[in-house]
């Protein structure tokens, strides 16, 4: 018979290391299925892991596909740490990008250094506003966030499409379901020629560096973290449960909205259907690999770049489809909880037997 | 067949407390015998050890002079042993049939029969098919029964089954129980009600501190002898000095408190009135779950509840969170010292933190001011000879006085005019009960005000001035605590009534 028992004392230690943990298996599983597809796995992996960040331009393009995952996950840990569980960042993005992007189409003729700043504002005022739905109905008619974040994804995504095939098409544009491009002045500047890194990725360290000021040196991150741990004691301490939820709401969203505004003034240029490969989905994966810590974060947001990179190159040099990315970042979400199970709790195996001699 | 149930010699040590003290008994066929006693008298781990759930240090079970090794419930089951537990296990949403068939051994067609044939017998009615989600409370009670009926069991035990019946389902479980008798199943009915015990059983077993300490015919027991012998006859040794005095200043006062609650394990309070004196300690007495935690809430501000006028020191407060409260200085210990007053995970320092009141300088300007917390935790850790000085350690580390002390100890720093603790020394050994019994003491002595909302009638005694008991959501009158005498309590927190 098999017995699972609470363990008493997890060492800290150990709980940052299992990630690490995860992703060693995640590789090996990778290597596994590899091997099984007929690839030499040590060469497979290689062009996964290794050929995509062997350069500068490699390595840009990791900096860039972690800038909206780390932005949107920083703003996942106020939610998940307060026991809010706000599955919705991808629509938060979506409707961020949208407000942006439609301040961003109003100046598609003119140039000015205010435009870019009223555009990443309406960016995050647009995700904020998108998080505060469900986060009213939580609050305010005992509705479920996981439910209604999530449907939400679905009326942002139905929004744009609406929007870049109906009225913000390009006039111009031959009826391809996009909008016109912005003006430069809408464009997130690049850090350097030829590469196409750009000033958000100091926006998603600026929010690194005061996710973790609020979550560890303000009322607000002790309240966070006392919700989280026990709703009770949060009861009986008194802290106002309703605005808090609110505020992480807020907070979350507007994190996904940056995130959704950095990539259609950033790369992309313009709104059409395809602005994020799920990067709001992906972010959940990357906010419990980084342990909900900020500086964990950006580390997990780096690994969980190179996954989607990675499926990029092997589609070119292995012809296998890009969306094996979606395998790896499933298989580290897999083993992170299966290794924090065994880290949480001790399985043993009971000798049924010798237990009946005994009484 | 006559069924005939031995109980010999039966004890169960936990770690500071003797749940199970040499406990024999005997039960036969045709009667249906009562379990009686207080919170924490050990009945309910000797109902524990008879299915199975856990097993007894020492002492042996006979059914029919048969040994039986009840090593785990299946072992039970086998022999024929059913129980009904106070809190149902059941899944709310499979349907009723779904139950029933989940751990039998027969094909749903037989099954159907036979549970046809008990409806007939018994006069139940059920339908088969909606979720049980949908029954009342005694319906799924009546679930729970078949479930056991269908193993044909020589013996049935109830936990506490009328805690959250209504009037009427109770009468109705009384007849089942009845007939089942008559047909030869063995009942062992665990209560703290006296009057179900008189209408109901014939023989009754009271038990204290895990000791039976008497078995006797139930004709021959009134509500005050079985009072008595559920509580004791005990004296308070150190009991102060009573603080009464009839010109001193309500500080707290409570008007037309109701509150109604959809949640069947909540207990609705009906029209509670009462106020507490400058110096004064109220005691509210009575058996768990007659509306405590309920009470508690809503004078903590955890539920607000419509239409109740609470006010402290001339200001109405009824409408105001815990937080709030504390700044107007209340302060609050409930009864879940583990989970609630206090997070486990959280350092010491940390949850000293959470009473924070605006004079403590806490947070500054919404900024956590770490070195003030910590200095403040130091002092109370030493102040309440709480035995570790390390403001850093983890409050699940602490045993449970020493964190019932560093609570009491944050509770207090705000120099409160009013403690409303609820079961403050649960739990605890007798040194630590000692310490929180002499620090409650000496708030009073201070000129400031308690509630003390306690299941242990002892405690009650040795620190109230006044005493009233909830029953049913209900308060009796306030009586001075001269006039009161545990045989009086033990009545009142049995549903009877004195004059």
């Amino acid at each position: 018979m098999i017995k699972i028992e609470k363990r008493n004392d997890v060492p800290m230690a150990l709980y940052f290391f299992t990630p690490f943990i995860a992703i060693i298996l995640t590789i090996l599983g990778g290597g596994i299925i590899f091997y099984i597809l007929g690839f030499n796995p040590i060469e497979a992996l290689k062009f996964y892991f290794i050929t995509p960040i062997s350069n500068l331009y490699g390595f840009s393009e990791l900096l860039l596909k972690a800038t909206p995952l780390c932005l949107i996950a920083i703003g996942l840990s106020f939610c998940f740490k307060s026991n809010n569980w706000n599955i919705g960042a991808e629509g938060q993005l979506t409707f961020g990008a949208i407000v942006g992007g439609g301040v961003a189409l109003l100046f598609y003729n003119q140039e000015g250094f205010y435009i870019l700043p009223l555009v990443i504002t309406a960016g995050a005022i647009g995700g904020m506003f998108f998080a505060l739905i469900p986060a009213i109905l939580k609050t305010y008619f005992n509705t479920n966030e996981i439910l209604v974040s999530l449907m939400l994804v679905y009326v942002s995504k139905l929004l744009l499409d609406y929007l870049v095939v109906g009225p913000w098409s390009n006039p111009e544009g031959f009826n391809f379901p996009e909008t016109r491009q912005f003006s430069d002045s809408s464009r997130m500047p690049l850090l350097f020629e030829g590469l196409r890194i750009h000033a958000g990725i100091f926006l998603a360290l600026a929010a690194v560096m005061l996710s973790w000021f609020i979550l560890y040196k303000t009322y607000l991150g002790f309240q966070i973290k006392v919700s989280g741990l026990s709703l009770k004691t949060a009861k009986y301490a008194g802290f106002k449960g309703k605005t808090m939820i609110l505020v992480v709401f807020m907070i979350s969203g507007a994190c996904a909205g940056l995130a959704g505004v950095g990539e259609i003034t950033g790369p992309i240029g313009q709104l059409h259907r395809m602005i994020s490969p799920d990067y709001g989905f992906t972010a959940i994966i990357v906010a419990f690999l980084g342990r909900l810590n900020p500086f964990g974060i950006i580390f997990a947001s780096l690994v969980v770049a190179l996954t989607y990179l990675g499926a990029e190159t092997a589609q070119i040099f292995l012809q296998i489809p890009k969306y094996t990315g979606q395998v790896f970042q499933g298989m580290i979400l897999f083993f992170l909880l299966a290794s924090d199970y065994l880290l949480f709790f001790k399985v043993k195996i009971l000798n049924l037997k010798k237990n009946e001699l005994r009484h | 067949m006559a069924t005939d149930l031995r109980i010999s010699n039966i004890s169960k040590i936990y770690p500071g407390c003797i749940a199970n003290d040499n406990v024999s008994l005997q039960f036969k066929s045709g009667k249906i015998y009562a379990l009686l006693g207080e919170n924490g008298a050990g009945k309910s781990t000797l109902v524990k050890i008879l299915s199975g759930v856990i097993s007894p240090d020492n002492g042996e079970v006979f059914l029919n002079e048969k040994n039986l090794k009840l090593s785990s419930p299946l072992n039970a089951k086998k022999n024929k042993i059913g129980m009904v537990f106070q809190h149902f296990n059941l899944f709310e949403t499979l349907s009723v049939f779904e139950n029933l068939s989940i751990d039998a051994n027969e094909d749903n067609k037989s099954l159907r029969v036979r549970i046809n044939e008990i409806f007939k017998k018994y006069n139940f009615s059920i339908d088969l098919d909606v979720p049980v989600l949908n029954l009342s409370a005694g319906q799924k009670q009546k679930v729970e029964i078949i479930r056991c009926l269908l193993r044909s069991p020589k013996v049935l035990i109830m936990d506490e089954p009328t805690s959250v019946l209504t009037e009427q389902e109770t009468e109705e479980l009384f007849i089942s129980l009845k007939k089942f008798c008559d047909e030869g199943i063995l009942i062992i009915y665990i209560t703290h009600k006296l009057k179900e015990v008189l209408s109901l059983c014939d023989e009754v077993a009271v038990m204290r501190k895990g000791k039976v300490v008497s078995v006797s015919q139930t004709q021959n027991e009134r509500v005050e002898t079985l009072a008595n012998k559920m509580v004791g006859q005990k004296l308070a040794k150190i009991k102060k000095k009573i603080n009464i005095s009839k010109n001193k200043d309500e500080i707290f006062k409570v008007k037309h408190l109701n509150f109604y609650s959809d949640d069947p394990f909540e207990t609705n309070l009906v029209n509670l009135n009462f106020s507490v004196k400058k110096g004064e300690c109220l005691g509210i007495a009575g058996i768990s779950g007659n509306g405590q935690n309920e009470l508690f809430q809503i004078l903590s501000g955890e539920i607000i509840a419509p239409d109740t006028s609470i006010i402290f020191r001339n200001k109405e407060i009824a409408k105001l969170n815990p937080k709030q409260r504390r700044e107007y200085l209340m302060a609050f210990s409930p009864e879940d010292r583990i989970s609630q007053a206090a997070v486990p995970e959280l350092k010491i320092y940390e949850n000293v933190a959470l009473n924070n009141f605006k004079s403590s300088n806490f947070f500054e300007k919404g900024l956590v001011n770490e070195k003030k917390i910590k200095e403040h935790s130091k002092k109370i850790l030493s102040d309440f000879s709480v035995n570790t000085d390390n403001v850093e350690l983890k409050s699940q580390f602490l045993s449970g006085g020493n964190l019932q002390k560093l609570i009491l100890g944050r509770e207090l720093i705000t120099a409160p005019e009013l403690l409303i603790c609820y079961n403050p020394t649960w739990g605890l050994d007798v040194g630590a009960i000692n310490y929180i019994h002499e620090t409650l003491i000496k708030i009073n002595d201070q000129e400031k005000s308690t509630i003390l909302i306690s299941t242990d009638t002892e405690e009650l005694l040795k620190l109230s001035d006044r005493i009233a008991v909830i029953y049913k959501g209900k308060l009796s009158k306030i009586m001075p605590s001269e006039e009161v005498t545990p045989g009086k309590l033990g009545v009142l927190m049995g549903g009877g009534s004195i004059d």
